[in-house]
């Protein structure tokens, strides 16, 4: 319970700590750091999602198609749903979590550890400016981008590869989709993305900057804390948009004119 | 530069075990009893701090209770390479040698690889460009040493201090470890260079 606390406080304060640093991205060095996390934690992870983010958007409108017996309209609404407001960024925030939060939790204790990050405060260069803002912005950044890639491939892979798996035609689909879809699915998306991003970062610098202890044991229980609340903050983070979105926001109005 | 560029004294058990007090503008060996006392003196320096049975004075004033900008402004006339180097080992030679000019924009990245250039040729680098391309997790106990020397030179810090030059090094690596010195003095003419290593058995 103690230590619960301990890293909600820790937590917040390095949430302040990273808002009041963002000037420190005037200085050339935490500007590279940056862009280097948005490589690889953007790019580097988009190669690996083409295949699934594809075989998602088909595996959606074939099932419900063919399950739910429902025609394109309601297939590509579901499409819509579930790929551009739940499974884009949800699958997105779940890539991130395993390759950079793991990445950047066991090199932040790696280098607690090895005592580089004395090192650098003996340069005169903060560890928070250097290593937590780029690494927050720039995951933030990758994820929302991520999130795009994912529900175009999902959304384009649902449509040129259903055709071949039920009866349906790629320009009944596209047209369906386009008269569907609306500007704010994309913000809400987005939006949401960043939120997962800046979660799952600041949770990972949290536990890499504060392992359990001082040895290389250490390094692997960071991770483990860091992963395992980095999904637990995503999921959270997803429920209450859900909740706001869906229960104020949607049956709210619904009651109000009903 | 005239005075003292360090002094500092250490007591144990209420008598002094270590009493050094070096001229700017000199090279000292310093030898201490025990790794305790390098270790205390080494840090001592790096950060301007002394526990209550420490004495330390750079450049001719007193650490203790010095306010932070002070401390800071002290810092920048003051250069280390401690034993465990401080290389960042996700960053190359390069990136590690320029990250404190580039952080601080203190001298023009030019300049640094410069220098950086310069005296990895004079201290007998093969390929320096090559060589600062590499990560510390890839070199050798001198090759690291050299990363951490040449950022040092970047600093061009009043006050050097090297911590263990030979320690962990081969005859032949030590001997071209100790062209460190001539390396410093030909770029900081008026610079204060202090050798600290552990006392041979029986001369203390």
């Amino acid at each position: 319970m103690i230590r619960a606390l301990r890293e909600v406080e820790g937590g917040l304060r390095l949430l302040m700590n990273v808002w009041l640093r963002m000037p420190a991205l005037a200085r050339a060095p935490v500007r590279e750091s940056l862009l280097r996390q948005v490589y690889f934690t953007g790019v580097t992870a988009s190669t690996g999602v083409v295949l699934r983010a594809s075989g998602l958007g088909a595996l959606i409108i074939a099932f419900t198609m063919q399950v739910l017996d429902a025609d394109t309209t309601l297939a590509v609404k579901i499409l819509l749903w579930v790929v551009l407001r739940e499974v884009g960024p949800l699958a997105a925030a779940m890539v991130v979590i395993l390759r950079t939060g793991t990445a950047i939790s066991s090199e932040l204790a790696m280098m607690r550890i090895t005592g580089q990050i004395d090192a650098l405060r003996r340069m005169g260069i903060e560890a928070y400016d250097y290593l937590v803002v780029p690494r927050v912005l720039g995951v933030m950044i990758a994820t929302a981008a991520l999130t795009c890639y994912i529900q175009f491939l999902a959304v384009l892979g649902g449509m040129i590869l259903s055709p071949f798996v039920i009866q349906a035609s790629f320009t009944e689909l596209y047209t369906r989709f386009f008269e569907l879809v609306a500007p704010i699915d994309f913000a809400y998306s987005i939006l949401k993305s960043m939120m997962f991003g800046f979660a799952v970062a600041l949770t990972c610098c949290y536990h890499g900057l504060n392992p359990p202890a001082f040895t290389l044991n250490g390094v692997p229980q960071a991770v483990t804390r860091a992963v395992t609340q980095s999904a637990v903050a995503v999921l959270t983070i997803n429920a209450v948009f859900a909740y706001l979105v869906f229960g104020v926001l949607f049956f709210g109005l619904v009651k109000a004119v009903a | 530069m005239s005075g003292l560029a360090l002094r500092y004294e250490l007591k144990r058990e209420g008598r002094t075990e270590v009493s050094l007090a070096v001229p700017g503008g000199t090279t000292q060996h310093a030898r201490l009893p025990d790794g305790e006392a390098k270790t205390r003196l080494v840090a001592a320096v790096l950060s301007a701090h002394v526990a209550g049975n420490e004495e330390l004075e750079l450049f001719g004033a007193p650490v203790r209770g010095l306010k932070r900008a002070e401390r800071a402004r002290l810092h920048d006339r003051i250069g280390v390479v401690t034993q465990a180097m401080g290389l960042i080992s996700n960053l190359n030679a390069w990136e590690n040698i320029s990250l404190p000019a580039a952080y601080h924009r203190t001298r023009p990245i030019a300049e640094v690889a410069q220098t950086a250039r310069t005296a990895l040729e004079s201290l007998g680098a093969a390929d320096p460009q090559r060589f600062l391309a590499r990560l510390p997790d890839e070199m050798d106990p001198f090759e690291k040493k050299l990363v951490a020397f040449v950022r040092l030179l970047a600093k061009a810090p009043a006050l050097a201090v090297i911590d263990g030059l030979g320690e962990g090094l081969n005859r032949e690596q030590s001997a071209r470890a100790a062209r460190f010195e001539a390396e410093y003095r030909a770029r900081q003419p008026e610079g204060t260079l202090l050798f600290v290593d552990l006392a041979e058995e029986g001369s203390v």
